[in-house]
């Protein structure tokens, strides 16, 4: 990863590249990723961005690159900016999104289709899996979830942070993302057993177990809480454990 | 103990899993079996009559080239063959199969679209339905010598459907006097009745919205099976199977007036001969519950012999 601490001091050195943000040319050093590039060029980012660290997907943007006719897409926050490259930012992407009650249903393909129908025209093209910006298999977990096979889904889903890049590009119009949502709930909810652990804890909370350790903690002064904090916490020594 | 890459298709995860689960039982005891690909997609049923559309194309493509890779995983020595039990996804796999490989241009396009996810056709892959395993590699006498409880009393009406004979290029049997079901249905002791309306059409997708139509059909295709002398109907066609079993249960509860006869899926025959767990069968999908014609033939006890 190439670092961005050297701006200020040896701008000089920091090679430029040139990029087109919705046509207009803008130069910017090469070491910028996307979302930082387009601060540089002046524009004030109200919607499109999050975390800015690859995990919710709200800076999904398409791009082509100079001299390649493919259409590639990223999040705008993990891609560095090439010399030529022509893009935009896709802050929302429009698409149905099913009501539904998951105490409700049922974990099968039916209920997939009832609130998704147009799962059923999937035409196997693999547009979906090919813009994924986390490299999901988008189009199997597709399949999966119309075979009922939700399990399968399920998993192979997990990583999606729902940009909607899969959504835009799908020329069967199916809403993967929120698909995903669903088939995700209904295995949460009807095939994985629920962890004995986290029962009981849950039972001793409601028993009001912690209660009086937690109204002791509320009313500590500042200065009480820095002691506890800082000074008596158990670390762990990563090292010696 | 040979190994087939299976495609199941997406009716054999949801309303046919009796189908699917006897027929993995029974090839294990075959020595055939059928070994399901890893990630399979739709088959890309119904196929599209209009010649140019590549789109509609690229689904049953990429089911062949998974395919082939998922044979590189199995046994050396394994056959370059996807097979099939459900006979709409055996039909459409075949045809478009033998589509691209007559054609380059065609294969050349939906190629493209395939390249980028390394998975590129070969036009080096067989389909073969179940049935034409069963008739050309484990033989009907293996399958008699396999049976453990002959399904004496059964008098089984053979019921092809349009998609294993039609149109040419996937039909697996004589398109007017197809024998595969018939002597399956005697390897396994039970006796076949023949009915003219064997491939009656059983009304298809007219199920989603004019259901009215099927019932004439059903109606007619059973009245021909029973007035014969049958006592069940064996498919291999999941929409066959829905709209004979399913539709024969509306029209009881309807009308009050006949009889309907059970339908099996020619590996759920298999099954109760080859002495597989009753339980793999799955009847509690079936609408009209075969159990009872079964208790009354003696041929409930799915695995006593052995």
């Amino acid at each position: 990863m190439s670092k961005t601490k050297t701006k200020t001091e040896k701008k000089n050195d920091n090679p430029m590249v040139k990029i087109y943000i919705m046509g207009s040319a803008h130069e910017v050093p090469a070491s910028l990723t996307i979302m930082k590039a387009m601060e540089y060029a002046g524009f004030k980012i109200t919607r499109g961005a999050g975390c800015r660290a690859g995990f919710c997907g709200a800076c999904a943007t398409v791009y082509r690159k100079a001299g390649d006719f493919r259409i590639y897409a990223a999040l705008a926050c993990q891609t560095q900016v090439e010399d030529g490259m022509v893009l935009t930012q896709l802050p929302f992407v429009p698409a149905p999104k099913g009501k539904y009650d998951v105490s409700k249903l049922s974990p099968t393909a039916n209920t997939v289709l009832k609130y998704y129908p147009e799962v059923a025209r999937c035409l196997s093209c693999n547009a979906c899996s090919k813009v994924c910006p986390q490299e999901i298999h988008v189009m199997d977990y597709i399949q999966y979830s119309l075979q009922g096979q939700i399990d399968k889904a399920a998993e192979e889903s997990f990583d999606c942070v729902q940009c909607g890049l899969c959504t835009i590009r799908c020329p069967a119009e199916i809403p993967q993302y929120h698909v995903a949502t669903l088939v995700r709930r209904l295995h949460g909810k009807y095939n994985m057993t629920s962890p004995e652990t986290l029962e009981a804890r849950v039972e001793e909370i409601e028993s009001g177990f912690y209660d009086e350790g937690l109204k002791k903690l509320m009313e500590a002064s500042k200065d009480e809480l820095r002691q506890k904090y800082y000074h008596e916490r158990d670390f762990i020594d990563q090292k010696k454990a | 103990m040979v190994q087939y890459s299976y495609f199941p298709g997406c009716n054999l995860k949801t309303n046919a899993k009796g189908f699917e689960e006897t027929a993995k039982a029974v090839s294990k005891i075959l020595e055939a079996e059928l070994i399901e690909m890893p990630n399979w997609n739709c088959c890309g049923t119904v196929h599209t009559m209009t010649s140019d559309n590549m789109m509609r194309r690229i689904a049953p493509v990429r089911v062949l080239s998974r395919s082939k890779k998922h044979i590189e995983t199995l046994p050396e020595g394994t056959l370059n063959q996807v097979v099939t039990l459900c006979s709409m996804c055996n039909s459409t796999l075949k045809i478009v199969n033998r589509e691209v490989r007559m054609d380059p241009d065609k294969l050349e396009k939906i190629n493209y679209q395939l390249e980028a996810d390394d998975e590129i056709y070969e036009k080096d892959m067989e389909v073969k339905h179940f049935l034409e395993i069963i008739r050309d590699e484990i033989s009907y006498e293996k399958l008699s010598k396999s049976v453990t409880n002959p399904l004496e009393g059964l008098k089984i009406s053979p019921y092809y459907g349009c998609m294993l004979l039609h149109p040419d290029e996937a039909a697996i049997d004589d398109v007017e006097m197809p024998s595969v079901l018939e002597n399956l249905v005697e390897s396994l002791g039970a006796v076949v009745i023949d009915s003219p309306l064997f491939k009656f059409c059983c009304g298809s997708y007219h199920i989603v919205d004019e259901d009215s139509i099927v019932d004439t059909q059903v109606e007619k295709i059973v009245e021909a099976a029973r007035s014969r002398g049958a006592n069940a109907l064996v498919v291999a066609c999941p929409l066959c199977a829905y709209n004979i079993d399913h539709q024969q249960k509306i029209m009881k509860d309807k009308t009050q007036t006949k009889d309907p006869l059970p339908v099996f899926y020619f590996t759920q025959l298999m099954a109760l001969a080859l002495g597989v767990p009753m339980k793999t069968n799955h009847f509690e999908d079936h609408h009209i519950n075969p159990k009872p014609l079964l208790k009354e033939l003696g041929l409930s006890g799915g695995k006593k012999s052995k």
